[in-house]
């Protein structure tokens, strides 16, 4: 807030805002978690992951929820200490580019929007799949790269993107409601399939056991670490939870902590869900090819049966439609934040007059989103839900094990003073971004074997009838690629080269030093636009 | 300071007007002019630094503008003016309170009323939260 009194005049001096009478910040620790475990999706996550989770590792895919579990908390802890040291931040990108360089930091920046594309084709689908069940159109709703799912998509697409570009929010109360709603409908799915299934009488079931949850009955590694990686997807955006900063009554406290909080309301829902799902009918229900895409619907109208069934359903669309919202919002906003650090070019930087949102970057995300959601279904019909979300994992690895590193890096000189910062900052962010990597690069062996990833046959576009099988027939098999990994891997190695010919053509944002944090609890000074030296 | 007018103003048609009609009134009453402009990304989705700060040289500005229209209306009136990171409605009633506003002025949204109640309008949500009393003024009224 700015005051100028008496006469004419603008000061654009915002920092004493809190201090200068209008009261602002309103939003505390229960928002901050709100936003957090609404970011990730629970509903929706589960929806995306359980059927493919099972279908690596078996029944240890609670193990694998627990696991992923434990990168995810060492990097909340990078998340927290970084937010601490810079408040007022574009997250990854500007911290990456603070504590690693500039290169590595536009990488980070550039793996955080592919990310957030390769979910947008999962997203379209799921919705489009889940509405059609809702109304019961069955039929329809299994063919998941069929021609009525993926026009559904993109509407689904399209009117969310118009959601985040007119800037319609749901007000804080209503985020609430839905949010419980959700957890409350996943735990009451998860209590009345274990109920029926401790009573007897259901086929298949099975009673659940501790081994579920024993990872070392995981075989073999490459199995466990692709189970993880599609794990490590379902804990993504609670990051957002740190993200809120401004908006927290103790900027620098507040929105770590609800991290913290978060992921652990999530990790009790994860673990009991898939203990549940798979208890009801065991795994062969939840990997057949009928459930293994919408493995929620399936078991939900087992479990609970119509009409009940359909609140399971519209916990997953209303899921999804924060997940799609919480996807578009920070792509358009990291790629104004590398707009606005010359890292991308200026009109990505371009607010709309009228309604205020990021105009530019957010229309192109949504245009960008369509087409690539149209062209997956085209070239690789019946598996999009599969490869886009196996490909997701790569993604996340990637610019998590980035930041994991640039928390480390950019207190290095205090993370030996002091037991607690050893562990919090200098030994859990390490041990998240190594084990992020070790996933990554075993995953890459696993899946360059085709065979490991799920491959289409049917286009339903009946012109074009190039599919990953074709592909795997005449390319993937010699050279061992598999299209998770040509999706996942193959976008963040595009940014390799335009981040060079950015580099060539506006040096500016490249001649940015790298930084050390001076204490651990000072906020650093703002990574300003006006620090760098303007060439072009 | 107090007795205030509040003016929200964000460039638009219909803010125009209201600071043609806010300036008379504050001569009228001889009170100050606070001119606001009130923004607040969405908190889903986070990263909202660059972007607040963006929002925030966009809010300067517009009221900077606001303040030279106003002065050019009256150089006599004192003008305030007021960034607030707040969303439009909340930043207005943030500031009469503050200020113990005689008034809040906001333009009309013109013969809009469905875009009106599916974005949510401000003069409509002022009109129901407003402790003081609110003038609406319509486009084109100079």
């Amino acid at each position: 807030m700015t005051i100028t009194t008496g006469e004419v005049g603008v000061s654009s001096v915002p920092e004493d805002a809190a201090g200068k009478g209008l009261k602002v910040g309103a939003l505390g620790m229960i928002s901050s978690l709100v936003i957090g475990v609404a970011s990730t999706a629970p509903a929706y996550s589960l929806a995306a992951t359980l059927g493919f989770v099972a279908v690596y590792v078996g029944v240890s895919s609670p193990a694998v929820m627990l696991l992923a579990f434990a990168p995810m908390l060492f990097i909340a802890a990078a998340y927290y200490y970084l937010n601490r040291a810079d408040p007022d931040c574009g997250t990854t990108f500007t911290w990456v580019t603070r504590a690693i360089g500039p290169k590595t930091g536009w990488m980070a920046g550039w793996g955080i929007l592919v990310t957030d594309l390769v979910v947008m084709p999962n997203l379209a689908s799921i919705a489009g799949v889940y509405t059609f069940h809702l109304f019961g159109a069955h039929g329809i709703a299994n063919n998941s790269s069929g021609f009525w799912v993926t026009f559904v998509g993109v509407v689904w697409i399209v009117v969310m993107t118009a959601i985040c570009y007119i800037g319609i929010e749901l007000s804080a109360r209503t985020q609430v409601g839905l949010l419980g709603a959700e957890i409350i409908i996943l735990f009451l799915f998860a209590v009345i399939a274990l109920a029926r299934v401790y009573s007897g009488g259901i086929a298949h079931s099975i009673h659940p056991s501790f081994q579920w949850l024993n990872p070392f009955k995981i075989h073999p590694v490459g199995a466990l670490s692709a189970g993880m990686l599609l794990a490590v997807f379902i804990y993504w955006g609670w990051d957002t939870a740190v993200t809120v900063n401004e908006e927290a009554k103790d900027s620098r406290r507040t929105p770590g902590r609800a991290a913290l909080w978060s992921t652990l309301v999530l990790l009790a829902i994860y673990v009991i869900v898939s203990i549940a799902a798979q208890s009801f009918h065991g795994v062969g229900f939840m990997t057949n090819s009928n459930n293994v895409g919408d493995v929620l619907n399936a078991l939900g109208t087992a479990v609970l049966g119509s009409p009940w069934n359909k609140l399971l359903i519209i916990a997953v669309l209303t899921s999804a439609s924060a997940s799609t919202q919480t996807t578009i919002l920070p792509a358009a906003r990291s790629s104004l934040s590398m707009a606005v650090h010359k890292a991308l070019p200026k009109r990505f930087a371009d607010i709309h007059p009228k309604y205020l949102s990021p105009g530019f970057s957010t229309i192109l995300f949504g245009a960008v989103s369509v087409v690539w959601y149209v062209a997956l279904t085209l070239i690789s019909p019946d598996d999009v839900l599969a490869n886009s979300i196996l490909a997701l994992g790569f993604g996340i690895a990637f610019y998590y094990g980035l930041t994991g590193f640039a928390c480390v890096f950019y207190y290095r000189r205090h993370i030996f003073k002091g037991f607690k910062n050893f562990v919090f900052i200098g030994l859990a962010p390490f041990l998240g971004a190594v084990m992020l990597t070790v996933l990554f690069v075993i995953a890459i062996f696993y899946y360059s074997d085709p065979v490991n990833s799920n491959s289409g046959s049917q286009a339903w576009f009946p012109f074009i009838h190039f599919n990953f099988t074709f592909l795997h027939q005449h390319f993937y098999v010699k050279k061992g690629l598999g299209p998770p990994l040509v999706l996942g891997v193959g976008l963040l190695l595009i940014g390799l080269p335009i981040m060079l010919i950015w580099r060539i053509r506006h040096p500016a944002f490249f001649q940015r030093d790298r930084e050390v944090a001076e204490t651990v609890d000072s906020p650093a000074p703002p990574l300003t636009p006006g620090v760098i030296p303007v060439t072009d | 300071m107090a007795g205030n007018i509040v003016l929200g103003y964000d460039g638009s048609d219909g803010s125009k007007a209201a600071l043609a009609v806010a300036v008379t009134v504050a001569r009228a009453f001889d009170a100050p002019l606070s001119i606001v402009f009130g923004y607040e990304p969405n908190p889903m989705g986070g990263e909202t630094a660059d972007y607040k700060s963006k929002l925030e040289r966009i809010g300067d500005e517009m009221i900077g503008a606001a303040v030279a229209g106003a002065k050019a209306l009256d150089p006599a009136v004192v003008v305030e003016s007021l960034v607030v990171p707040l969303r439009p409605v909340e930043s207005l009633l943030e500031a009469a309170l503050e200020r113990e506003a005689r008034v809040i002025v906001v333009g009309g949204t013109g013969e809009r009323p469905l875009v009106g109640a599916i974005l949510g309008s401000v003069p409509h949500k002022l009109l129901y939260r407003s402790p003081v009393p609110v003038l609406v003024v319509p486009a084109g009224e100079e």
